[in-house]
């Protein structure tokens, strides 16, 4: 079917159109116009701008954290209203079905939910698979199990811990890996209770520099697109500041990206010894080229955190909001869940504007990315509002009026002036992302790329322009109009396959089976287990 | 082979079916009760939905302890992994479903090898009388009891006493666990929700958490059925909710005591079961004015039945995805014994495409 998306206003950085014009498609690809070609639909996009579909790169969706959570939390995500009829069970508050409906509506393509423990891979992937619409990806966590960091002590050859690197990648069904509070959860089930970059897993005798270091290097030579993705230790704290700014340091020229960056913008100022250093950290970002960041925006309101930092989880079970929690020591990771409101107060309020702070301090709008680290910062659903402040000054000088003064006051956020252009949008929550993820056939509207297209009819009220998206399609599919689901269809999650190594998959088999008591198998699956109808779809590592 | 009955009439798979769902369309509260695996589950729910049914366990009373340790207070809890691998005391607390006598004898076979300690030591909270599941090299448990008092009473007196309080009838052998606490690197409370009540359980996590003020220690959570939490699991992904949710109004509905099967179906307010059990067929009682669909391993129509519709047994005639108390996740099992029986879901969805309805199911 050839459709023509016409006389829009196309937004795409990657292959520089800018301006009105017409796009078309042909069943699921973007074509270039087709030479007297006559349109089976056109789809009158006149007033709307034209994008390619919105990758979120950082978006806790699925797997068996977000399950815990949902489970802690019934009175939390009650539904109030029966189903439209074309959305099964996508009324369920906050259920996997919902999940892949508000992300399209949005005008989002692909979501990845960026820890996986190796050990749930099969519980992960079977969630996604029943969130519709959109493609998944998953990264996988590595950097607390027994077996790496039992090599590292062991000083095992570079090629060893590849192979490792890559069957966790490969049979996990992942996109990437992320580290986690290197080494925090293993020291933690030893009972330690603060870790740093420089301190050391007892035990093992590694720190957690060496393990984020150990661990960016092979993912940098597997070919492994997405670079080492971090979440730095001492998340949270006052001071958090000086840990990011080390691990800055340590990416040392290949590429390294940190998560949720607002989480470590702290300082030790003023009189609650809580202040910005969000200014310091933006500038660390500019002056680092090869440092990639997402930021974590805090939104006011109830939420519930959701992390594989144990250790973290652990020291703020007392913040709890209701006064419920759920800490859990896994196999490597584990996770916590702690509820959490973030008010209007001082500490609430500095959270919220070190998130903009970095935002808008940091230039180059292709190596920050647009997170709320759903939902730890603030629900995914909190974006449209989050579009908007950052790109009208007018919304946030609103927003500051309602807030604690003595918490602005140590901010320079109501002194920037910079308002993101649509163009600087499509870059950080599009073009970038694919570019980050490897995801070569997405984030632009060029000849060959799949029809993720979200269009959105101009309006002075931005978060409703965004919110609502006026057409949706993903892989050629109409799926969303006027800000409704139209259409189900079920996604894909996009995954690595480098071939494992033998001789690592037989050392794998006896760890299981001496160490377990189980074989391998008993972790392994086939992709008929996820019971849908190609649920995976393959990523090329660099070569 | 016959595989599908209306009444105790031999018909077609196809033509059960289509009853079943005329049956399910027609009701006015049809409840369902499961024991399957995590794609039965998915289809269960997802028919729920579009017939405006209730679900919960076939033992819902246990798994539904268990849910509500979790909805109403959390919990510290490791993995099954971590417990082989790092416990130095193990404490049983109360009596373990059978299914998980196994593994505490491995354990009793097995020393943490990421314990600096590397020797286990074993502990059972009970009444008096009460036995441990068979250790293995011949070891025992040390009983830590108040007499006849309740397993709430017992994790009272024992948190209580650990905090250096005096208690009415101290527990018996507390000066060896307290040793034992005093040196241990990781204990772990091994619980199901089987026989123990939920202010047991309650009452053990805060006992945890006392232990987690100076040192490491958490609970390793043997469910009562593994397709009941495995059922949990699906059921808190699709809809938000544990079992025990229903859609009489449309929606998911979570109400542990309203969406009670067994209580739905006693206090008459079921007219409609449907029973899904792909391991075994328990017989029941036969109710008045209430029609039972059953879709079961069975050779023959199930007494009492207005349907019966016969289904393979998951990760036996089928492959199947189960949880696994072993690995404390999901895990994916290929048939035992590959046969041409169809799965839940398979005749699940075979039901739902009968229902009216303008939508596809999701699963
Ligand atoms: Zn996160």
């Amino acid at each position: 079917m050839l459709t023509k998306i016409a006389g829009g206003d196309i937004i795409d950085p990657v292959n520089g159109r800018l301006g009105q014009g017409d796009l078309w498609i042909r069943d699921d690809k973007i074509v270039g116009a087709p030479a007297g070609g006559a349109a089976d639909r056109t789809i009158d996009a006149a007033g709307c701008i034209v994008m390619a579909g919105a990758i979120d790169i950082h978006s806790h969706i699925g797997g068996g954290n977000v399950n815990t959570a949902r489970l802690l939390l019934p009175e939390q995500h009650a539904a109030h209203q029966a189903r439209p009829a074309a959305t099964p069970l996508s009324n369920a508050g906050w259920s996997t079905f919902q999940t892949g409906c508000l992300y399209a509506k949005m005008g989002f393509t692909t979501v990845v939910e960026p820890a996986m423990s190796p050990g749930a891979a099969l519980h992960t992937h079977l969630e996604l698979a029943d969130i519709p619409i959109i493609d998944k990806a998953t990264l996988a966590i590595l950097g607390n199990d027994d077996f790496l960091l039992s090599m590292i002590r062991d000083d095992a050859p570079s090629t060893m811990i590849e192979d490792y690197v890559a069957w966790t990648v490969a049979s996990t069904r992942a996109l990437g890996v992320k580290v986690i509070n290197a080494g925090a959860a293993a020291a933690f089930k030893e009972n330690v209770r603060t870790f740093s970059l420089d301190d050391v897993v007892p035990s093992y005798g590694v720190s957690s520099r060496k393990i984020v270091k150990t661990l960016q290097a092979a993912v940098d030579s597997l070919g492994v697109p997405h670079p080492l993705h971090v979440h730095c230790n001492n998340l949270g704290s006052p001071g958090s500041a000086d840990t990011a700014a080390s691990t800055i340091a340590a990416a040392e020229g290949l590429p390294l990206h940190l998560a949720h960056l607002q989480f470590y913008g702290y300082g030790t100022e003023g009189k609650r010894k809580f202040s910005s250093a969000a200014a310091r950290l933006a500038e660390l970002v500019n002056t680092t080229p090869e440092v990639t960041i997402d930021i974590g925006q805090v939104m006011f309101g109830q939420t519930v955190t959701i992390s594989s930092d144990v250790m973290r989880q652990f020291s703020a079970r007392g913040s709890a909001s209701p006064k419920k929690s759920v800490i859990h020591d896994g196999d490597g990771n584990g996770g916590g869940i702690v509820p959490y409101s973030y008010g209007k107060d001082f500490y609430g309020t500095m959270q919220w504007a070190i998130g903009l702070e970095l935002f808008l301090l940091i230039d180059d709008p292709w190596r920050v990315f647009f997170t709320t680290d759903h939902p730890n910062g603030a629900p995914f659903t909190a974006y449209p509002a989050l579009f908007a402040l950052l790109m009208s000054r007018e919304a946030r000088n609103e927003m500051i009026a309602g807030l604690s003064k003595s918490a602005m006051a140590l901010s320079t956020l109501a002194a920037i002036e910079r308002e993101y252009t649509f163009e600087e949008i499509a870059i950080m929550t599009r073009a970038a992302p694919a570019k980050l993820l490897g995801l070569t056939d997405r984030g632009h509207l060029g000849a060959g790329a799949i029809a993720d297209i979200a269009i959105y009819r101009r309006n002075g009220n931005i978060a409703k322009m965004l919110g609502q998206a006026a057409y949706v399609f993903k892989d050629g599919d109409l799926v969303v109009q006027d800000g409704e689901i139209t259409h189900y269809r079920w996604g894909k999650a996009l995954r690595l396959n480098p071939s494992p190594d033998k001789a690592m998959v037989r050392r794998l088999e006896d760890y299981h089976q001496q160490r377990y008591g189980l074989s391998l198998d008993w972790f392994n699956f086939p992709d008929s287990a996820i019971a849908r109808e190609q649920p995976f779809g393959e990523v090329a590592c660099r070569t | 082979m016959a595989v599908a009955w209306i009444g105790n009439r031999e018909t077609l798979v196809e033509r059960a079916a289509a009853h079943a769902a005329a049956l399910l369309g027609s009701s006015r509260c049809p409840v369902f009760s499961l024991d399957t695996d995590i794609h039965g589950t998915r289809a269960a729910i997802a028919l729920a939905e579009r017939v405006g049914a209730a679900y919960d366990h076939a033992d819902g009373a246990a798994l539904s302890r268990e849910t509500a340790l979790f909805t109403d207070k959390g919990a510290m809890t490791v993995a099954p992994g971590e417990t082989r691998r790092r416990a130095d005391v193990v404490v049983i607390v109360g009596e373990l479903p059978q299914v998980h006598h196994e593994f505490v004898g491995e354990l009793a076979g097995t020393v943490p090898d990421l314990s600096a300690k590397n020797q286990r030591e074993f502990f059972l909270v009970g009444p008096n009388g009460a036995s441990a599941p068979p250790l293995n090299n011949g070891r025992a448990a040390t009983l830590l009891s108040c007499g006849e008092a309740s397993l709430g009473a017992t994790l009272a007196a024992l948190r209580a006493q650990y905090r250096g309080r005096q208690t009415s009838q101290p527990v018996s052998n507390f000066d060896d666990f307290a040793k034992a606490l005093e040196v241990a690197r990781f204990p772990v409370f091994l619980f199901s929700g089987d026989a123990t009540d939920g202010l047991a359980l309650e009452m053990l996590q805060g006992l945890i958490a006392d232990l987690n003020r100076t040192s490491r220690a958490s609970g390793l959570h043997l469910p009562a059925s593994k397709n009941g939490w495995g059922s949990a699991l699906a059921s808190t992904w699709m809809t938000g909710f544990p079992l025990r949710t229903g859609f009489a109004r449309g929606f998911p509905d979570f109400d542990p005591w309203r969406y009670d099967v067994a209580r739905m179906i006693a206090a008459g307010e079921a007219d409609l079961h449907l029973r899904i059990s792909s391991s075994i067929v328990q017989p029941q009682k036969k109710r008045h004015r209430m029609a039972l669909i059953a879709l079961a391993k069975t050779q023959k129509p199930i007494a009492g039945a207005a349907v019966t519709i016969a289904i393979g047994e998951a990760g036996v005639d089928h492959e199947a995805v189960f949880y696994s108390s072993r690995t404390g996740s999901l895990r994916s099992v290929d048939a035992r014994a590959a046969s041409e029986l169809p799965s839940a879901a398979t005749v699940i969805r075979l039901v739902a495409s009968h229902v009216s309805a303008e939508a596809a199911l999701p699963c």
